[in-house]
């Protein structure tokens, strides 16, 4: 189990060295530090630490990356700074041995936003919103020089409308999860764990995004409900595991440790495949979703068992729980 | 396992429904060597398959409303004031073909004294059927292969987009061809053969919805309004050639990009009206009955020019070129086989035991499986989908881990009985998650945000046949298998 964790740790590490953007290397590293800190001294055993010492560190985060949050709101109107599908504007996907500075020139009479390279000779152009006019010019100067390219143009009315769907879409989801978890759990305490990890987990993978200049669109987006579902996972494993099962609990969060941390880190495997491979093949949607899933994944093991953990622990041992596991004679 | 086991497992009727949907999916994918290697019925979108989308945004407005004022008196007045066409939709309901704002559009119904209720920015349902009727005969006509158009309606009712979607076209064609208007004219015989010109489609001022005339006669037709010019140009055509005197031999014919779109002679009334005088309402009848109308409706189309009854402008369009979406469809399989290949390694990693790792990992494989099937059905396969199916596969391991470790909770077979207990409570976990990962992608596939419907509804199929399916039979195989 612990192999399993060190080859992915090991892979994500070789991989982010050849990544996209330089400076996200060195945010990446610190937070899989961190990370790491807190699984391993989780591994060894959680008895001897308070509910207060286990939520510290998650708390610690969840004010920063709410501050950082905070912050990007009020400068964009949204929580993690919005890309082009939101914003309109134009972005395009080629292969060419140019220089960034080549290109620059080259679309001197258009609003060229920033150019990034990928893998293979990549190249991912972003640009501003152009009028329907410009749009046409500008579709013949690219198709022109480049064959082949991959053009994708979002008007700024049509992104408005999207970015409200798409946080209506956020919200709504994240109630209807509150909803389902209540009514799984019927007791207020531990379903209340499962959803503050589920936010917190959402909260400090958008301020991560910020971090790390992974702007929202539409593959973000999706890639932030499907979190919800997957750190709701392991919680439920840990929540029902602690209230339905007899024993000692920490013998039971250790099971439920055993069995969490492997559905993690096989579905952690299964998205680094699909973010290593659609960083070679340079398929942008598919990278943006993996990219967003990891990091959630990995907050989702410091949320799931320093979070969600603390919290079930204080209610087991001083909360109400106490009372409920004494006449089940554990 | 001996074989008496072996065909308990299949007998479970998990087990064999399990089995059976799984060949049906690989009947229904069919797998099978054609031009250009393994072809398949899967079915790709353009970002896979190469092609180009643009979606165009009506002008319009849906508005509903309060007023004192009598309806026949209320509408002329708004269509002076705004200078837009404006129709009834229901009593208190208003189709405005004008890209006018909320706030704009109150002041104007406060001066009307009229209590602007609800406001909506699109179409009705019908007006956009008959935009996608204009823009597929316009991509037709021009010989454009593969192309399709979606009407983009949304819970109320109301279409505000209008989506096309061409294979194998590039982006600078599609906004030509979406663009690019017909040229439509009208031309005089004058002798058996020879024809003359009378005029051109920018000559046509307004064209009517195709009517009976009298009305409810069966008889149908389109009536159109020319220009003063145009209708004096008609006249003195019309005299010079004497079809004011003998129509027959002189008819008029409608031709749309050099093609005989309409033809048919004055009517003796307009002939006799044409004598003395210019007239510019004209009606084009195409005779009785559903033929009549379908007719109708065509011509309607050939005399907009292929030009579209409401205002658009681009939303948004996208292009990918085919070796692009070939080399995408190429890295995608790949990713979704390194995928379950870092599955397979870390379960093993973590159980060791081949006997449990196989199903495992089968049973994963064969939910993709299903779901490609599934997608033949009703749905295109394009990056945002194959996204989804590869995060079906992360929730998919995951929940068959919790099977596996429930069951084999203390590192002990379970007699039957305990074993079904144990089963159910993993499969109450599972059934929790799954409940909440729907109720997370249903606003996603309720909601129309462009190619995240793919990903979120592939995503709740992948939850329903994994929960429905796949994870109960994964329990029964792996029971059989443990207890040999």
């Amino acid at each position: 189990m612990k192999f399993s964790i060190a080859v992915s740790v090991i892979c994500a590490f070789s991989i982010v060295r050849s990544s996209w953007l330089d400076s996200e290397i060195e945010w990446f590293n610190e937070y899989l530090a961190l990370t790491l800190l807190s699984m391993n001294f989780f591994t060894y055993d959680i008895s001897s630490f308070s509910p207060m010492k286990l939520c510290i560190i998650p708390l610690v985060i969840l004010v920063l990356s709410l501050a950082s949050v905070g912050m990007m709101w009020m400068q964009t109107g949204l929580p993690i700074s919005p890309g082009i599908e939101f914003q309109g504007g134009i972005s395009v996907t080629l292969v060419t041995d140019e220089t960034p500075d080549e290109i620059t020139a080259y679309f001197s009479g258009y609003p060229l936003i920033s150019v990034n390279e990928g893998i293979n000779n990549g190249k991912y152009l972003k640009f501003g919103p152009m009028d329907d006019a410009a749009t046409t010019a500008f579709v013949k100067l690219v198709e022109g020089k480049y064959s082949g390219a991959k053009i994708d143009q979002i008007g700024s009315s049509f992104g408005a409308t999207l970015q409200e769907q798409a946080t209506i879409a956020l919200i709504i989801s994240f109630i209807g999860m509150s909803i389902v978890v209540f009514a799984v759990f019927r007791t207020f305490v531990p379903s209340a764990a499962v959803v503050i990890s589920a936010f917190a987990d959402m909260v400090m993978s958008a301020a991560a995004m910020n971090l790390l200049g992974i702007q929202l669109s539409l593959g973000t987006t999706a890639a932030l409900l499907m979190l919800i579902g997957y750190s709701v996972d392991s919680d439920i494993l840990l929540t029902s595991r602690v209230l339905k099962r007899k024993g000692k609990f920490d013998e039971k969060i250790q099971g439920a440790f055993k069995t969490g941390i492997i559905m993690t880190s096989t579905t952690f495997g299964a998205i680094l495949a699909m973010w290593i491979i659609s960083a070679i093949g340079g398929i942008m949607i598919i990278w943006e979703i993996a990219s967003v899933l990891l990091i959630g994944l990995l907050f989702d093991v410091m949320n799931t068992w320093l979070t969600n953990a603390g919290i079930i622990k204080w209610y087991m041992t001083e909360g109400k729980g106490r009372l409920l596991s004494g006449q089940r004679g554990a | 396992m001996d074989k008496d086991t072996l065909m308990d497992m299949i007998k479970d009727y998990r087990v064999a429904i399990y089995l059976i949907l799984l060949i049906v999916s690989i009947i229904v994918i069919f797998p099978h060597p054609g031009p250009s290697g393994l072809d398949t019925n899967l079915q790709f979108g353009l970002d896979l398959d190469g092609g180009s989308w643009i979606q165009l945004e009506f002008q319009s407005a849906i508005v509903t409303f309060k007023s004192d004022m009598t309806l026949d008196k209320f509408i002329p007045e708004l269509k002076t004031k705004l200078d837009a066409e404006v129709s009834l939709v229901d009593e208190n309901t208003l189709e405005i073909r004008k890209n006018i704002s909320e706030e704009d559009l109150r002041l104007v119904f406060t001066e009307l004294q009229t209590e602007l209720v609800s406001y909506n920015p699109g179409v009705t349902k019908t007006t956009a059927d008959d935009v996608k009727r204009i823009l597929e005969s316009k991509i037709n006509s021009l010989g454009t292969r593969d192309a399709k158009v979606y009407v983009i309606t949304a819970l109320n009712g109301i279409s505000r987009y209008v989506r096309i979607e061409m294979a194998g076209v590039s982006m600078g064609e599609a906004q030509e061809i979406v663009g690019k208007q017909g040229k439509f004219e009208i031309r005089i015989h004058t002798t058996a053969n020879e024809t003359e010109h009378v005029l051109f489609g920018d000559s046509i001022q307004s064209v009517a919805n195709p009517s009976q005339t009298p009305p409810n006669s069966n008889n149908w037709g389109v009536s159109f309004v020319t220009t003063p010019n145009a209708a004096e140009d008609l006249r003195q055509a019309a005299i010079k050639v004497g079809a004011t005197r003998t129509p027959e031999g002189h008819n008029l014919d409608m031709i749309l990009d050099g093609k005989v779109v309409y033809s048919a002679p004055l009517s003796p009334d307009l002939a006799a009206e044409l004598q003395s005088k210019a007239t510019s309402n004209l009606l084009a009848s195409t005779g009785a009955g559903e033929g009549g109308r379908e007719q109708a409706k065509l011509l309607e189309i050939h005399l907009r020019n292929g030009a579209l009854p409401v205002g658009v402008t681009i939303a948004g369009s996208g292009s990918v070129s085919p070796e692009l979406g070939g080399q995408f469809k190429f890295w995608s399989v790949l990713a979704g086989v390194f995928a379950l290949f870092a599955v397979a390694i870390s379960v093993y990693v973590r159980y060791r035991e081949p006997g449990i790792v196989f199903p495992m990992v089968l049973i994963n494989g064969s939910e993709i499986i299903i779901l490609l099937a599934v997608t033949t059905f009703f749905m295109q396969l394009d990056l945002a989908t194959i996204a989804g199916l590869i995060a079906v596969l992360g929730t998919g391991i995951d929940q068959l881990v919790i099977i596996t470790d429930e069951i084999l909770h203390e590192g002990k077979v379970p007699s039957p009985n305990l074993y079904l207990k144990r089963l159910k409570r993993a499969l109450g976990i599972i059934v929790a998650s799954a409940g909440t990962v729907l109720i997370a992608m249903l606003p996603l596939a309720v909601m129309d945000l462009s190619t995240l419907r793919g990903f979120a509804i592939i995503t709740m199929l992948g939850v329903l046949v994994g929960v429905l399916v796949t994870r109960p039979a994964y329990g029964r195989i792996i029971m059989s298998i443990l207890s040999k």
